[in-house]
């Protein structure tokens, strides 16, 4: 198997390269995450508002982050 | 600032834009727009950068050496990370594309989708001097090569230091304003 899959068989390993590697992917994971749930929000007619206190975060951050998505326009 | 951009200016920007995002990487740095001046094939600065070997691929290597490349890739390798601290990716993955489609975790740019990207402080500020090489050679229009000398002139920027990396930034700037000299 692959190196990264030995490693992750070594679930207890201190290794940090281990664990900051899973950290980013973990990162990269909810950017993921994020970008999806927040066009599918604006799919649904919310406000930059609404999702910025759903996110906890500031409708700027989200705003500003998210803006200029490819939102799904009807009829296009 | 684009407006006094001509065709060839337009295009190496638009490939700029296009480099980043092959790349992953969340800005538009001098190296894009290197990397966009290297999209011409033909001109002063497509000229002058051959002879100096400065060519695309050399370049895209260089800055993936110097910068990394971005990681808004899950692959294998992210899945075998999660899985250490138990996340199965194959889980999520089909939980998250049940509902919004097949692939959708693999869009690229996760967290700006489709957003436009931002330039770097040195980008701009290369650009800006490109304006000003452009004015100062009392060039009326901004092609390529004005782009070239902002980031010759904008020499610590990423692009800068590949430049020199193989010739002198003095000469290549000499043997730019040479070629724009024959062409003029």
């Amino acid at each position: 198997m692959t190196e990264a899959t030995d490693l992750a068989e070594d679930a207890g390993s201190k290794d940090p390269r281990v664990g900051l590697r899973a950290v980013r992917a973990l990162r990269t994971l909810l950017e993921k995450l994020e970008a999806i749930q927040v066009t599918n929000a604006r799919n649904q007619d919310w406000s930059w508002q609404e999702i910025a206190e759903a996110l906890g975060v500031s409708k700027q951050a989200v705003h500003q982050k998210h803006a200029g998505g490819r939102r799904l326009r009807k009829g296009r | 600032m684009f407006e006094r951009f001509t065709s060839s200016a337009r295009e190496v920007v638009k490939t700029a834009l296009r480099e980043a995002g092959e790349l992953r990487h969340q800005y538009v740095g001098t190296e894009h727009l290197l990397l966009g001046v290297l999209g011409q094939s033909s001109g002063a600065a497509a000229t002058v950068l051959a002879e100096a070997d400065l060519s695309p691929d050399f370049v895209r290597a260089e800055v993936v050496r110097r910068v990394g490349c971005g990681t808004d890739q899950l692959g294998e390798q992210e899945a075998d990370a999660l899985s250490v601290i138990g996340i199965d990716l194959d889980a999520v993955r089909a939980k998250v594309e049940g509902s919004f489609g097949e692939g959708v975790l693999d869009q690229p740019h996760g967290g700006r989708p489709g957003g436009r990207l931002p330039f770097t402080p040195r980008a701009k500020k290369a650009l800006e001097l490109a304006l000003r090489e452009g004015k100062q050679l009392g060039h009326h229009q901004l092609g390529s090569e004005h782009v070239l000398l902002g980031l010759i002139r904008e020499a610590d920027g990423i692009a800068g230091q590949i430049l020199a990396s193989k010739a002198r930034l003095r000469d290549l700037r000499e043997r730019l304003l040479a070629e724009l000299d024959k062409a003029a």
